[in-house]
């Protein structure tokens, strides 16, 4: 757990504090991201955790200990830091980068050899191909990865991670993210993460700290900031499209409706039938494996003269073969798959089963549902 | 005035060969001691204690380089006396600028990122000193030393008139009795042991530039 109480850091001959005042407590095993325009104190506050900067006033603790009772080398070994720029040193190989704080903890050297091919195998790096290459032989990307890794050589239970996958394209960044969550959920580390993308901060973050100015101006999980923004600030941070993204906070599974009338092969012919006696505005159909290979909606079984017979109907519902989701998939990308498809309802799969059903309207309800809370 | 195959025997297998050990010490004694003085001098230069002395020490050195080389010679005598002490001494003094400067120059480019990320590690001023910014600096400062050696050996045959010996004794002594020969063989040696020392040290920058950091 990481507490700071009511720390400044005035640069002389500046009229305002870096940072003024803050007062903030990571708990253990979380990620806090720290996110706000530049210039308001995010990665100063960063930086005074380990030290790299001095605070002027109040005490920042780590479970307990003031950090001001280390000594700054020693407590920074004991404290992952990523920076967007990764600081990869050029002259030495990937697997000497990644050893540098096992090294400065003297661990043996087949130890050391052991924990680096493990942590490239974690960060998703082949150890045979990058183990003795030099940075400037790897991609952006790769080098973001080996700076995580070698964060974590010696396993600390803290990280600081300042804009760690800033520098590198859209795509990659969101697979790194995706890949560190991942992780996370493992490894489960107290991370105070900084980043000035409200969007990664939400995506990131089990508390996000807004600051604005050197001061924080609400603190709270992802859902808290984007339900009820502290102030208007908040709300030009967050922007116009709050509520969109808000559907990045949740899940199919949380949306869903399990009740669903399936549809056997045989059954297609009298679909129609069948939906009214289940009550249902959807089917889905099912081929001989039970696997659903599209639906059919009631209003439009009730307007099509046309496509009655079965062939009619199976390849009308064919048409949506591919709009399904998993109960994992975020909402957003659900609602993508509707949009794609121009259809009121995805299918929910889960291990490749007909899980349910969601359709638009769940998803609003959902959502409004989270908004009263 | 007529060469002889004779005389040029002589100046080349009797004369030059302690001409030549001579210049080699005085070369290698005046770079050992320059390198000793200049690069403690240029790392001390830019820690941020001494960073504001910076500008006076490489002004201080800009104004000894700008002395020619004869007239440092030339001051030694009265003050030093005669022999190759007070050769070192004069050719020390030049010798030293290239070095301050390319130290400083190799150490300020380390990237500030590379610094700040050993830093954060938890390396100690003194690691991050010898295991980063040396270095990475490394091509830089031999690239200085470079510099001086050659400056040095050409420089270094204006010793012989101050009474060190060398090269330049060869080269004084054939101009002074009209033999072309020493003139020659004084003058081509000096001239080779210049272009050995030029491409022995630009091998050995080429070496030592690590391999992640070699622009290939």
């Amino acid at each position: 757990m990481i507490e700071l109480k009511n720390v400044t850091k005035q640069y002389p001959g500046q009229p305002h504090p870096a940072v003024d005042s803050l007062t903030l407590t990571v708990p253990e095993g979380e990620i806090c991201v720290l996110v706000g325009p530049s210039g308001c104190g995010k990665s100063t506050t960063l930086r005074m955790i380990n030290r790299m900067i001095e605070p002027s006033a109040g005490s920042i603790t780590i479970n307990g200990q003031s950090v001001m009772n280390n000594d700054p080398d020693h407590l920074r070994m004991g404290i992952g830091y990523v920076i967007q720029q990764i600081g990869l040193l050029p002259h030495r190989t990937i697997a000497e980068n990644i050893a540098i704080v096992p090294r400065l903890y003297k661990w043996p050297k087949e130890k050391i050899v052991r924990r680096v091919d493990e942590l490239l195998v974690m960060m998703g790096l082949d150890p045979e191909k990058t183990r003795s290459k030099y940075p400037s032989q790897l991609s952006g990307g790769q080098m973001q990865r080996v700076g995580v890794a070698r964060a974590m050589a010696v396993d600390p239970p803290i990280m600081l991670m300042d804009e760690p996958f800033g520098a590198v394209d859209p795509i990659a960044r969101t697979h790194l993210q995706d890949e560190f969550l991942r992780l996370q959920k493992e490894i489960r580390k107290t991370i105070v993460f900084v980043t000035h993308d409200i969007n990664e901060a939400i995506k990131m973050g089990d508390k996000i700290a807004i600051f604005g100015e050197g001061k924080l101006v609400q603190f709270g999980t992802p859902e808290e900031v984007l339900t009820n923004p502290a102030n208007e600030f908040v709300e030009n941070f967050i922007g116009y499209d709050r509520i969109v993204k808000k559907l990045f906070l949740y899940q199919v599974q949380e949306a869903y409706r399990p009740a669903v009338c399936r549809l056997r092969p045989e059954e297609i012919g009298n679909a129609l039938s069948k939906m009214l006696a289940e009550k249902a505005e959807v089917a889905f159909v099912l081929n001989e494996a039970d696997k659903p290979c599209g639906y059919l909606t009631r209003e439009e079984l009730e307007q099509e003269e046309t496509a009655r017979d079965a062939d009619g109907l199976q390849k009308l519902a064919a048409r949506r073969s591919k709009a399904f989701v998993q109960t994992t998939t975020p909402l957003p990308d659900a609602l993508s798959v509707m949009l794609e498809y121009d259809a009121e309802y995805v299918g929910v799969l889960k291990n490749g089963l007909l899980e349910g059903v969601m359709s638009f309207k769940d998803i609003r309800r959902h959502v409004y549902r989270r908004e009263g809370e | 005035m007529k060469m002889s195959w004779e005389r040029f025997q002589i100046a080349l297998f009797e004369k030059a060969p302690e001409a030549v050990l001579t210049h080699l010490l005085i070369v290698v004694i005046t770079v050992a001691l320059a390198i000793l003085i200049s690069v403690p001098l240029g790392v001390l230069l830019t820690r941020p204690r001494y960073r504001k002395f910076g500008v006076v020490a490489l002004n201080i050195l800009n104004i000894l380089n700008a002395i020619p080389g004869m007239a440092v010679i030339a001051l030694a005598l009265p003050i030093l006396g005669l022999g190759i002490k007070p050769a070192v001494v004069a050719l020390l003094f030049q010798s030293l600028l290239p070095i301050v400067r390319n130290t400083i120059a190799g150490l300020l480019e380390v990237s500030a990122d590379v610094k700040e990320a050993a830093a954060g590690m938890g390396m100690n001023q003194r690691q991050i000193l010898l295991e980063v910014e040396m270095p990475l600096a490394m091509p830089i400062i031999l690239s200085g030393i470079r510099t001086s050696t050659v400056y040095v050996v050409s420089v270094g045959t204006l010793a012989a008139l101050i009474g060190a010996g060398g090269l330049g004794n060869m080269i004084i002594g054939g101009l002074a009795l009209f033999m072309p020969e020493y003139l020659i063989v004084g003058a081509g040696l000096g001239a080779i042991m210049s272009i050995f020392f030029d491409r022995a040290l630009s091998y050995l920058e080429y070496k030592i530039t690590p391999p992640g950091v070699r622009a290939n």
